[in-house]
């Protein structure tokens, strides 16, 4: 079981978090004409590298707040969580 | 009309589990807490009003995660960032707080049908907690309050007194009677009063 340190309330059980995907994929911008290949890449492909990762998780069962983290793939070493507005 | 608490008809009093050879004074209770006021209060993060010049029955609200300000009616909880759950038993708690909390800088809402409040009392609760709690109950004082889970439930736990270990376990009403089984479940072992 991994122990993630949420960024407001501290260390806790990974039971109480809920992953939420990879912390790099941006939105298109609002009112931007962008083709179907672009958008398609947003909404279904990810990466899916070995090693060092930049996520999302929320603290579901705890403050309800989404939060970032970096994290090896293979490991599962959790090396730095930051809230969305810090950087990783 | 009359009120059920959510588990009027689940909560039984008496002794199970493993209640041979000891005194009664050793043995876990489990009872539903019932009739108090649960408001939950969210300060918007566009408010200029601060949240330290705010004195609900002279309790200011807890800025640090997991801790409680106190007293004999009241308990307030840090729920999350600019987010507060109240407890109290004073009747009048919610107009108290409407007229501190404002409507354009605050969100007010009465959650006191919409949840279980089981409370646990005895030297063993930790332990019995333990059992479906990931939470690190070693460092968990009197006055800390903590969302976690219990064998899967999202709960809030909140610890009242700390000789006896006496803890307030909150979950939806709705998961009520799955609390309630589970948690009576885990003091079988040692035994347990229903009061």
């Amino acid at each position: 079981m991994l122990e993630i340190k949420c960024p407001y309330c501290g260390k806790r059980s990974q039971n109480e978090f809920s992953y939420g995907g990879d912390a790099k994929i941006k939105r298109p911008e609002l009112g931007k004409e962008i083709s179907d290949k672009e958008w398609d890449n947003f909404v279904y492909y990810r990466d899916n590298p070995k090693g060092k990762h930049s996520e999302l998780w929320h603290h579901i069962s705890g403050c309800r707040q989404w939060f970032k983290v970096s994290r090896d793939t293979a490991s599962h070493e959790i090396f730095k969580t930051a809230k969305l507005d810090e950087d990783l | 009309m009359t009120a059920l608490s959510a588990l009027n008809t689940i909560h039984k009093t008496g002794l199970f589990g493993n209640c041979q050879n000891k005194e009664k004074s050793e043995l876990t209770t489990v009872s539903e807490v019932k009739d108090i006021q649960i408001i939950q209060i969210v300060h918007y993060s566009k408010s200029t009003v601060k949240i330290s010049s705010i004195n609900l029955d002279n309790l200011k609200f807890p800025e640090e995660a997991m801790h409680v300000s106190s007293n004999n009616k009241t308990r307030i909880f840090w729920n999350g960032p600019n987010n507060w759950i109240v407890v109290s038993n004073n009747k009048e708690i919610l107009s108290n707080i409407k007229k501190k909390c404002d409507d354009k800088n605050f969100a007010v809402t009465d959650l006191s049908h919409s949840r279980t409040v089981i409370e646990l009392k005895g030297n063993n609760v930790k332990e019995i907690l333990k059992k479906g709690c990931p939470i690190n109950f070693s460092e968990f004082k009197l006055n800390n309050c903590a969302n976690s889970i219990f064998h899967g439930i999202t709960i809030t736990i909140d610890m009242i007194n700390n000789n006896p270990e006496t803890f307030r376990i909150f979950a939806l009403r709705s998961f009520g009677e799955s609390l309630y089984h589970s948690i009576t479940d885990a003091c079988l072992e040692d035994g347990y009063k229903g009061i």
